[in-house]
């Protein structure tokens, strides 16, 4: 109804803040871990990691229009990417980031043309079942030459980071909170240069009307394929980064309730948008460290506000936001 | 020869409780183009709701009869106050029953507890089956899901109700127009579907284990069962459950577990590439 407009003006909003915004961001990503206790900055950098997981899924289902209940696989090829770049390949941590990267993207080119091909409500069951099947088959033990022996390994020690001529090491909390929210802005950046490119306005504009868009000439299948796997890319590079800062990997990631987080995280801060998924994901985390103390079924509390928001405010806190700092001129 | 015989009975019995859940999964998709994605766990609210009544009354018996009605008030209640509201868009629908199964998952584990719990087989007697012996339960479960299924297809096609759901299928806006009340056949529908799997709950609840995840395993062979018997086609959807199961429990009999869900993964892989709308539709062009 009131989509059209709001969209306008919370798009002008997006951009000035991305002129200006950013620098107030940052400014503030570097002061907060000052202010933080060690665990507290593992902790903000861990919200960062699964903010950009959230992204990635925000990027298939808000901008794509796909509800796809597959990027915990991707997630969990982003590991087992990193894994098998230490321990099979011997790469530094970027060659592993590479290769994490590039895992998810090859395992998604099959999954995505198939699942992308398919209608929109096919879409959702596909995408489920892809995730059982690689799920079980991990599980299995008879087929442990798909994936060998790097589902579940993890790094011994914390790794270093090398730069050239010198080297930081993880075991400081305050490089891995710096390293760990430089490499997730890097993510956010390609995502935002992604959904402003010409690439994707023309998916946003398929998300609108399907049969519009194909009329003007876009090739819908091929553009829903192509960011189902630019997703599944940043998924797993999210993945990676998990992988460095908790230094702990396992066939859970894989499973689509990992999915189903992302999911929550994304529609509680706002699906169409780069930074509403970090909000979701930083309330659910928070919540989470201080309400599983006193209330261990919190997640009904979630569901409901999922309820709640969708209901009322689908564009999430983000788009509660801003369109309070509209009003507010 | 023995262990083929008896999987693919286990498959049968299986698939026929399997029909049961994923032709309410069918009903609810076709008439309000909703992909519940709560279904597997209305279905096992179905069997922890089976598990509570023998705690307290201790008389099986007595859920076949409350519980599907509850499911019927439940699914009513849910489709008022989640569904309606969002109806136009489908995509927050599913994100809407998705947050629906965290509610209905987190509250069981709140109440119910984490731990699996056994339900006793209710009627305690085995019959000589080559050289083991079979539960009698498993046929007396077929029985009932096969008398469910009936039922419900005889409410579909001889009652005045059942034509009104499947004229609101058909062409909601002339349905409307002729007077059929689409929004109590909407809550209908969906306490109706609900209602099939919380009974499907009740049946399998002697076989399987009761735990508040069971619904996640189940719901994927329901996903598999609706696409194979195409979205919305009911005998086509009970069809395919059935003969899923079946095929599975002759595999499994050759090779792992594993390997016989893959089979069917792909059996519906390729019936989706092939013939998205399943393999029981009429060739229409």
């Amino acid at each position: 109804m009131n989509s059209r407009h709001s969209n306008f003006s919370f798009c002008s909003f997006t951009s000035l803040f991305f002129r200006y915004g950013y620098i107030l961001v940052a400014s503030l990503l570097v002061l907060l871990p000052l202010q933080l206790a060690d665990y507290q900055q593992i902790f903000v950098a861990e919200i960062f990691i699964w903010g950009l997981f959230a992204l990635s899924f925000s990027l298939v289902y808000g901008y794509g229009g796909m509800l796809s209940f597959a990027q915990a696989v991707f997630f969990g090829f982003g590991c087992w990417g990193f894994n098998v770049g230490t321990f099979y390949f011997d790469f530094s941590i970027w060659g592993s980031l590479v290769c994490a990267f590039l895992a998810a993207t090859v395992f998604a080119v099959p999954i995505g043309f198939f699942a992308t091909r398919v209608r929109q409500h096919h879409f959702l069951i596909v995408t489920v079942i892809v995730s059982v099947l690689v799920v079980m088959i991990l599980a299995s033990g008879h087929y442990r030459w798909i994936a060998g022996p790097y589902v579940t390994r993890s790094l011994p020690s914390a790794p270093e980071i090398p730069f050239g001529f010198f080297s930081l090491s993880y075991a400081n909390e305050l490089v891995a909170y710096y390293f760990t929210a430089t490499m997730v802005s890097l993510g956010v950046f390609l995502a935002y240069r992604l959904i402003s490119s010409p690439f994707g306005k023309s998916l946003l504009a398929l998300k609108d009307n399907a049969m519009r868009a194909q009329l003007v000439g876009l090739n819908v299948n091929f553009l829903r394929w192509m960011m189902f796997v630019a997703a599944a890319g940043i998924a797993g590079y999210s993945g990676a980064l998990y992988a460095l800062l908790a230094r702990y990997t396992n066939l859970e990631f894989f499973h689509w309730t990992y999915s189903g987080k992302a999911v929550i995280w994304s529609v509680i801060g706002g699906v169409q948008s780069i930074f509403g998924p970090f909000l979701g994901t930083a309330f659910y985390m928070i919540t989470n460290e201080y309400l599983s103390r006193y209330f261990e079924q919190f997640i009904v509390l979630f569901g409901v506000l999922m309820l709640i928001i969708l209901r009322f405010a689908p564009d999430g806190i983000w788009g509660i936001a801003t369109r309070f700092f509209r009003l507010r001129g | 020869m023995e262990l083929v015989i008896l999987l693919a009975m286990n498959g049968l019995f299986w698939g026929l409780i399997v029909a049961l859940i994923a032709l309410g999964l069918s009903i609810i998709f076709g008439l309000l183009d909703i992909i519940n994605v709560a279904h597997g766990d209305f279905f096992m609210v179905g069997a922890v709701l089976a598990w509570t009544i023998i705690q307290h009354v201790d008389n099986f018996w007595l859920a076949f009869f409350i519980v599907p009605l509850v499911g019927l008030l439940l699914g009513a209640v849910v489709e008022r106050i989640v569904m309606r509201p969002i109806e136009n868009s489908a995509s927050l629908s599913i994100v809407a029953a998705f947050g629906l199964s965290l509610i209905i998952q987190e509250s069981v584990r709140a109440t119910f507890g984490a731990t699996p719990k056994r339900i006793l087989d209710p009627i305690g007697v085995t019959v000589p089956f080559f050289d083991t012996s079979y539960d009698v339960y498993r046929f007396v479960a077929a029985f009932i899901s096969v008398v469910a299924i009936g039922a419900f297809f005889l409410f579909l096609h001889k009652t005045k109700f059942g034509t009104w759901m499947r004229a609101v299928r058909q062409n909601r806006e002339m349905a409307v127009a002729m007077g059929v009340p689409s929004n109590i056949v909407f809550m209908v529908t969906f306490g109706l579907g609900t209602g099939l799997a919380m009974l499907g709950g009740v049946v399998a609840a002697p076989i399987t284990s009761v735990e508040f995840r069971l619904g996640l395993d189940v719901l994927p062979i329901c996903f598999i069962a609706v696409i194979i018997g195409g979205l919305g086609n009911l005998p086509g959807t009970a069809a395919a459950a059935v003969l899923l199961c079946f095929m599975e429990g002759v595999v499994t009999s050759f090779t792992e577990p594993t390997t016989a869900r893959i089979v069917s993964l792909v059996l519906m892989s390729v019936v989706l590439l092939l013939r998205p709308e399943g393999i029981f539709a009429e060739r229409k062009r």
